[in-house]
């Protein structure tokens, strides 16, 4: 499976116009990994910080020898930093939670439609039972019986993701146990183990994958709304959501800056990643891939 | 009306060549196909998969996506050109003049609208001046044509309360409400059991006799072809490998496809042999077998419950199978012929331990299993191996041939190490190249997969193989020598087997011993001498009776 898919997005991008939403996305996860490098100030370290410079427009000229292109925030902090440090959180966050995510979705799912029985009925009414409650809620009732903190915050995000890995891999894993050479697997006294990890999951794993990508730019969302509501990264490692939070209160006396910059950042984010997301879930569609 | 009819075809279709444009590069399909379909008159359009017969079938509908491209010639219908229409222009023939008839009937049907309503809009859609009371008039005599009982209490029944038959009757209904020149039936009887089938094509016989419409009939089956074409097109890959009257076609085939492709046809033999009539009805039971059976399968009841919470399920209690007995001889094979539905499959699966069953008793040489334990549980899994009706979905995809097949030799195997059979020795005895041994099932041919799942069974070393329907979903050459192989292994391998089959000609080739299955319940059963030459029971009868009569001798 491995192969195949990484060959069929491989194939595609023959094409020689590359996407815009594909560069801008390329770009932010460049930005993100050389931004300690890159960025004039580093906003998580409070000796770089000038705090008698919190709120200067964009384009003055901070302290430390360098220009706030953006301008700073409340704190002092560069904001074009704070965005490239952000980001690089709001990517962690997202892809550490997505990831872990499928792997326990995809996991019960599968678990759910072999075993069957008092299993499948759990795991299936759990699941049930979380995508009938709205998402931010699932989040914020995750959130304030965890405590704060980036770690928490992932956990909220997989709270509230796995349940659709599950049902979509369910639903895979039972017709692909219907099919006879699950049958003659069985036949063969396979162990248990074998059946499901060499049988049943490599043909069962593919739209649960489709839906990886879709669901980090939901993760980022989620993210950035839960930090937007004060429930996310601790305010000294600001993500693009609270840093947009934390300019809220600023809008007000005509400091557009701090809000207006992050929020640009994320919307720009998001809106890649859920392009590129369409633009892969379509490659791996078995239905739409042409023999 | 001959003479009319032998000066100008209504349809013709010549030197059309057509051309598949995908990624991977553009494929010819059709090749220089030339046909011609006189009134009233009833046209086989025969070949294997991938001959292009429904491709042939659909452009003459106008029914091809764009990826198809015309490279040459003209399909001529009353003189106009098919093949240069627009949309607008296919509107007026397509339904109208020229309509069709395809395999899978419930896909046919809108499920949320009566057949009544369906059958008036179709009236209504062919013919913008007939009033409501008119169509409904029409939908009327449409239904009592093609012979739907109490057509008035039916009227406003969904599909889904209709059987397969008597949905593809009202498919036939629907396609006959513009009046139509042309019917195109693409496999029409392919989805319905041997009894129905011969129903359905003697009312299409009917109607082409009644109305004058014609028919071209797309099938991959000869006994369809046999029964009631009049003139039958050959196709291969792509061409025309023969076209002649159907009489021609059948007892004097020029081509050696055409005559390897009557070969292939299973033939059922009903006269008795020369042997005395007077055996005792107890001694019939089993043939002349004298060794001890196998398997015995004794009073097997299975109710399928229902979904639901357990108070519900009682109503939709389905009983599957009803006492039923099986006796399995050493060293042969034994059929199972039955229609869907019957509970055939259902006996193999719970006899290979994949299934339950509520009462009964399995001894396999001497040894009892419980078989209201899961197969897991009382031993039984493992011991019977299975050969799948469908190969496309009975090796696993992500598997290569030979992670398969070690599997079965690592796992599946019930002798000791040292005696374990070898991959290489199976491969070759079952006619597969080394090379495939890499290759995945989706690169392999149906008849491949299906030798592949054959060594799979082999390979685990089983008493007993159970066979269900091997053969139904490959081309009929394949068929054949599947068939033939089995019969081989059975003898090589020191197997028992049990051949689940609705073919009755196949059944009659392979075992020696046969079993009639009817709703769950064993009709009738004896050797094959017996049930194919002297059972005098009526439902043995009409399934011998179902077959065409060219193949039966």
């Amino acid at each position: 499976m491995k192969v195949e898919t990484i060959r069929a997005l491989w194939k595609r991008p023959t094409r020689k116009s590359v996407s815009l939403s594909k560069l801008l996305l390329a770009t932010y996860i460049l930005l993100a990994l050389v931004a300690p490098i890159i960025a004039p100030q580093n906003p998580h370290d409070p000796l770089q910080i000038y705090a008698w410079e919190a709120s200067s427009p964009p384009l003055a000229m901070g302290g430390g020898g360098y220009t706030y292109l953006l301008g700073t925030d409340g704190l002092g902090r560069d904001i074009v930093s704070t965005i490239l440090y952000g980001l690089r959180i709001s990517l962690v966050v997202s892809i550490t939670s997505t990831a872990i995510a499928a792997l326990i979705g995809v996991a019960a799912g599968v678990s759910a439609a072999y075993f069957g029985k008092w299993v499948d009925v759990v795991i299936m009414r759990i699941v049930d039972l979380q995508l009938s409650l709205p998402t931010i809620l699932v989040a914020l009732i995750a959130i304030v019986t965890l405590g704060p903190g980036i770690d928490r915050i992932i956990l909220a995000i997989i709270i509230v993701q796995w349940a659709v890995y599950a049902r979509i891999a369910r639903g895979v894993a039972l017709s692909e146990i219907s099919k006879s050479y699950l049958d003659a697997a069985r036949l063969q006294r396979l162990p248990t183990r074998r059946v499901i990890f060499r049988h049943l999951l490599p043909n069962s794993i593919a739209p649960a994958i489709t839906l990886v990508p879709i669901e980090l730019g939901h993760a980022v969302a989620l993210e950035a709304t839960l930090s937007f509501l004060g429930l996310g990264v601790p305010i000294d490692k600001p993500s693009l959501g609270s840093t947009v939070a934390s300019g809220f209160q600023y809008l007000l006396t005509g400091q557009y800056w701090i809000s207006l910059f992050p929020g640009l950042a994320l919307f720009g984010l998001i809106a890649s990643i859920n392009f590129v997301g369409e633009d892969v879930r379509r490659l791996l569609d078995p239905r739409n891939r042409s023999i | 009306m001959k003479q009319d009819s032998i000066q100008r075809p209504l349809l013709e279709v010549s030197n059309l060549t057509l051309k598949h444009r995908a990624t991977s590069g553009a494929t010819t399909i059709l090749r220089d196909v030339s046909m011609k379909l006189h009134r009233g008159e009833i046209l086989g359009l025969i070949g294997e998969s991938g001959a292009g017969k429904s491709t042939l079938g659909n452009a003459i509908l106008g029914l091809l996506t764009p990826e198809f491209e015309r490279t040459a010639g003209t399909i001529l219908f009353n003189g106009q050109a098919l093949e240069s229409m627009d949309e607008r222009q296919w509107d007026a023939i397509r339904g109208r003049r020229i309509s069709a008839v395809f395999q899978d009937h419930t896909a046919s049907l809108d499920p949320l609208m009566t057949i009544g309503a369906q059958l008036e809009e179709t009236i209504r859609a062919t013919d913008g001046n007939v009033s409501a009371h008119q169509a409904r008039a029409r939908a009327f005599d449409l239904l009592v044509r093609v012979g739907i009982p109490n057509p008035h209490e039916r009227y406003a029944s969904f599909p889904h309360q209709f059987s397969g038959g008597q949905r593809q009757r009202v498919v036939i209904a629907i396609a006959l409400a513009g009046t139509p020149q042309i019917i195109v039936a693409d496999e029409p009887t392919s989805a319905l059991d041997a009894t129905v089938q011969k129903q359905i094509l003697r009312l299409l016989r009917e109607l082409v006799d009644e109305t004058g419409v014609s028919v071209i009939l797309v099938t991959h089956d000869m006994g369809v072809v046999a029964e009631i074409t009049d003139k039958v097109v050959v196709m291969k890959r792509g061409e025309v490998v023969e076209a002649d009257t159907t009489s021609t076609i059948l007892d004097d085939p020029r081509k050696g496809y055409t005559r390897r492709l009557l070969a292939a046809v299973p033939r059922l033999r009903v006269r008795s042999c020369e042997q005395s009539d007077n055996r005792s009805s107890t001694d019939r039971e089993m043939g002349s077998d004298a060794e001890a059976p196998i398997l015995i399968v004794q009073g097997v009841t299975k109710t399928f419950s229902g979904q639901g919470f357990p108070w519900f399920r009682k109503h939709t209690r389905k009983l599957a199978l009803r006492n039923v007995s099986v006796r399995l001889a050493r060293g042969a094979i034994t059929g199972i012929v039955g229609e869907s539905g019957s509970g055939k499959s259902t006996v193999g699966r719970i006899i290979a331990g994949l299934e339950t069953a509520g009462e009964g008793t399995l001894d396999i040489d001497g040894t009892s299993y419980d078989i209201s334990l899961p197969g897991q549980r009382s031993g039984l899994l493992g011991r019977v191996q299975m050969i799948f009706q469908d190969p496309a979905v009975s090796l696993n995809p992500r598997m290569s041939v030979a992670e398969t097949l070690q599997e079965s030799v690592r796992f599946g195997s019930r002798r000791p190490l040292g005696a374990r059979p070898d991959v290489a020795t199976m491969m070759e005895r079952l006619g597969l190249a080394q090379s495939l041994l890499a290759r995945y099932p989706h690169q392999l041919s149906g008849g491949q997969k299906q030798r592949v799942c054959i060594a799979r069974a082999l390979l685990a070393g089983p008493q007993i193989i159970v066979a269900d329907e091997p053969t139904s979903a490959l081309d009929v050459s394949v068929q054949a020598e599947i068939a033939k192989l089995l019969k081989e292994m059975v003898t090589e391998q020191a197997v028992s087997m049990l051949f689940i089959s609705h073919d009755l000609a196949l059944v009659q080739e392979l075992c020696s011993s046969v079993y009639i299955f009817k709703e769950g319940v064993v009709e009738d059963a004896g050797s094959s001498e017996f049930i194919f030459s002297r059972s005098r029971n009526s439902y043995t009868r009409s399934l011998i009776d179902a077959r065409p009569r060219r193949f039966t001798y």
